[in-house]
């Protein structure tokens, strides 16, 4: 997408969404405006310079300068940044949501991250006197940020599994302090290709089922306080510890893990098609098995105060 | 509570209808003469059938070549031009009834009326029997041509050779309010020629020129009288001291041609006298508008990764510092969260707790 000419008036370029006209042309009055929200994606706010000796006209000089793309059409491309609405206006911190790394089974790959075993032959083969499953080391421990995508169900308590904190990450304030209600995130949305994977919860138990998925394969799963407990909880603890990654206030943690998509599991069609290949170390000792591979990315959104991450996930079959 | 979406409530929405036009010229070397020699020229497109002439805006074997308007030519059963030995006779026949069928309609019978000169059909008054139809594409007509805009410039001179000696300008005169709505493909006007090789005998008082054709506005189409090209002896509307026009090599009147040519060579006589065609078209945008209102404490704050160091907000110093954001993005979403639409502001707006916006996002279908 080209910017847009800034020279002028201010103007506004805007596009139906490939998802809004494929709801357009359902002609069932599902494509329905109901709500808006305003982002701000193109924004660097570590532009904003509020020591300029010139004066506070010149804090977010560079800022405003900023030339804006033109709209995508793609739903799941905009709209990363949304503004948000707080009643408070003299907040000095704000939450943010975080990818806990600091237990061991949340860790994610030494790569930089998750590994998805799609298949049990991939997970752990040595049952069948095979030893090029990649999942496990050679003294059967699953390696670290290894989800075993196959094998979900009880049984499965000590599989690694992702977890996000939500809080004010700030030394600043106590985590003994609370968190300002109207800043706890209670309701969690969960964004995966549809293709290569699902939600399910950290011991697999718990399939879930998505809200909805567009027209790019992309799954929507919402989770709330409450509701799904298996998911999303308060996090209790007032005190730094080596299973914190939020330094101050603490607000809820979602944990979840990854089961594969039947196609994944029974064909290699997608790793043809979107993956490539490497050298992953298998169960014998010194040893690798070449192993195919997807890159993707699992987006986990607040849907209070609107902030995400992006957790890198590759699934892999041998 | 935080938030991130605000409701549209009915009072924020409202539907609007636009007309908006555009300017389409299509000059003569165009029509002729740019792409190739005359009359081969490679955006010019004849078919095995031979029941019209496409012409192209560009090579027509190219992918970027779009069809702008098609030529074909015809006469109807009780034109004396209509007998059988005549080259492609029932074709010619069959383009007028079928052009006829589709912009003038049926009579209480079911039988075909004819195109009438002034659109006065119950008066009856003189038909167009005979004469040339130019069918503009959709990509140029869009909606419709815009009453009153169309303006063709057409080469008169008897001869062959230097058709663009003499010039008549075809226009819609009045056609912005003295347009007919008698047709079942819409509004149409007629088509006046005025010009020095005119005969005043056969111009009209109202408009001080001949008319020469009708232009269905909704439909694209445009008929020329064969009168055009002939003088007031031959019963035409160019005076005898300017001639008939001669519309081929051999010198042949369009009478001539008409019945001795096929379609392809009539398309391509006309052409040749073609210096320029130039209208309007008209789209019809219905909107809806949707104001997405910021009010002073709203959008105040952003999740923007950026927007925090160690979760303090970068804008702020102390806790009673105003709260800033940038608007870069305006999103339309469905009641769950789906997103339906997105509109880039050209550069951000900067907003605080001391201004408000009312951003105006318009979806045109």
């Amino acid at each position: 997408m080209g910017f847009l000419d800034n020279s002028g008036d201010i103007i506004l370029d805007v596009v139906l969404t490939d998802l809004g006209r494929q709801l357009l042309a359902k002609g069932d009055g599902s494509f329905n405006v109901a709500k808006f929200a305003l982002g701000d994606d193109e924004i660097d706010y570590a532009l904003y310079d509020n020591t300029n000796a010139s004066g506070s006209s010149y804090y977010d000089l560079q800022i405003l300068q900023t030339p804006v793309l033109e709209a995508f059409t793609d739903n799941a491309a905009s709209m990363k940044n949304k503004l948000l609405t707080i009643e408070n206006q003299n907040l000095l911190f704000l939450p943010v949501t975080k990818l806990n790394q600091a237990i061991a089974t949340t860790k994610l790959h030494p790569s930089g991250a998750f590994f998805v075993a799609v298949d049990r032959n991939t997970e752990d083969n040595s049952n069948n006197s095979l030893t090029s499953s990649v999942a496990f080391d050679s003294e059967g421990l699953l390696r670290q940020g290894f989800i075993l995508g196959e094998s979900l169900g009880a049984g499965r308590e000590s599989s690694n599994y992702i977890r996000v904190d939500q809080g004010l990450d700030t030394t600043q304030v106590s985590p003994r302090q609370n968190l300002d209600p109207d800043l706890i995130e209670t309701e969690y949305m969960i964004q995966i290709d549809n293709r290569l994977g699902s939600i399910v919860s950290r011991d697999g138990v718990i399939r879930a089922v998505p809200d909805s998925i567009d027209d790019d394969n992309i799954a929507y799963y919402s989770f709330s306080q409450g509701t799904d407990q298996q998911f999303v909880f308060v996090n209790t603890s007032t005190e730094n510890s080596v299973n914190e990654v939020i330094a101050g206030p603490r607000g809820t943690i979602l944990e979840f893990s990854i089961g594969a998509s039947l196609e994944l599991n029974t064909s290699t069609y997608l790793f043809s098609q979107l993956g490539s290949t490497t050298q992953l170390p298998n169960q014998t000792s010194g040893n690798t098995t070449t192993t195919k591979f997807i890159d993707s990315i699992v987006k986990v959104t607040g849907m209070t105060t609107g902030y995400s991450i992006d957790v890198p996930v590759r699934f892999v079959k041998i | 509570m935080a938030s991130t979406f605000k409701d549209i409530k009915p009072s924020d929405r409202v539907s609007t209808r636009t007309l908006l036009h555009e300017a389409i010229p299509i000059t003569g070397t165009i029509v002729s003469g740019t792409y190739g020699t005359f009359p081969n020229e490679d955006n010019i497109k004849n078919f095995s059938h031979g029941m019209f002439q496409s012409v192209y805006d560009y090579p027509y074997l190219s992918s970027s070549a779009n069809h702008i308007f098609d030529i074909t030519c015809g006469y109807s059963s009780d034109s004396p031009l209509f007998d059988a030995s005549y080259t492609q006779n029932s074709k010619k026949r069959n383009i007028y009834n079928q052009m006829a069928q589709v912009c003038v309609g049926y009579d209480i019978t079911g039988s075909v009326l004819r195109f009438d000169e002034d659109g006065d059909i119950l008066a009856g008054g003189a038909k167009i029997k005979e004469g040339y139809f130019l069918n503009f594409t959709r990509l140029l007509v869009k909606d419709e041509i815009k009453k009153g805009t169309v303006s063709l410039t057409v080469g008169v001179t008897a001869s062959y050779s230097a058709p663009m000696g003499e010039t008549v300008t075809i226009t819609d005169a009045g056609g912005v309010n003295d347009y007919r709505v008698n047709s079942p493909v819409g509004e149409y006007g007629v088509l006046y020629a005025s010009g020095s090789s005119v005969d005043s005998s056969v111009t009209s008082s109202t408009y001080n020129a001949a008319p020469c054709g009708l232009v269905y506005y909704q439909a694209g189409v445009m008929v020329l009288s064969a009168s055009l090209f002939k003088d007031i002896t031959d019963g035409g509307i160019l005076t005898d001291a300017n001639g008939t026009s001669e519309m081929n090599t051999s010198g042949e009147s369009i009478v001539a041609a008409l019945t001795g040519s096929e379609i392809s060579g009539n398309a391509d006589n006309l052409r040749h006298r073609i210096q320029n065609i130039q209208f309007n078209n008209t789209v019809e945008l219905n909107s809806t508008i949707y104001f997405c209102r910021a009010n002073h404490n709203e959008f105040n704050y952003s999740s923007n990764p950026t927007y925090l160091s160690s979760s303090q907000i970068r804008v702020k110093q102390i806790s009673s510092d105003e709260p800033i954001s940038y608007i870069t993005t305006v999103g339309l979403y469905s009641e769950n969260n789906e997103l339906l639409a997105v509109g880039k502001l050209s550069e951000p707006l900067k907003k605080t707790p001391a201004n408000e916006f009312t951003i105006r996002a318009r979806l045109d279908y």
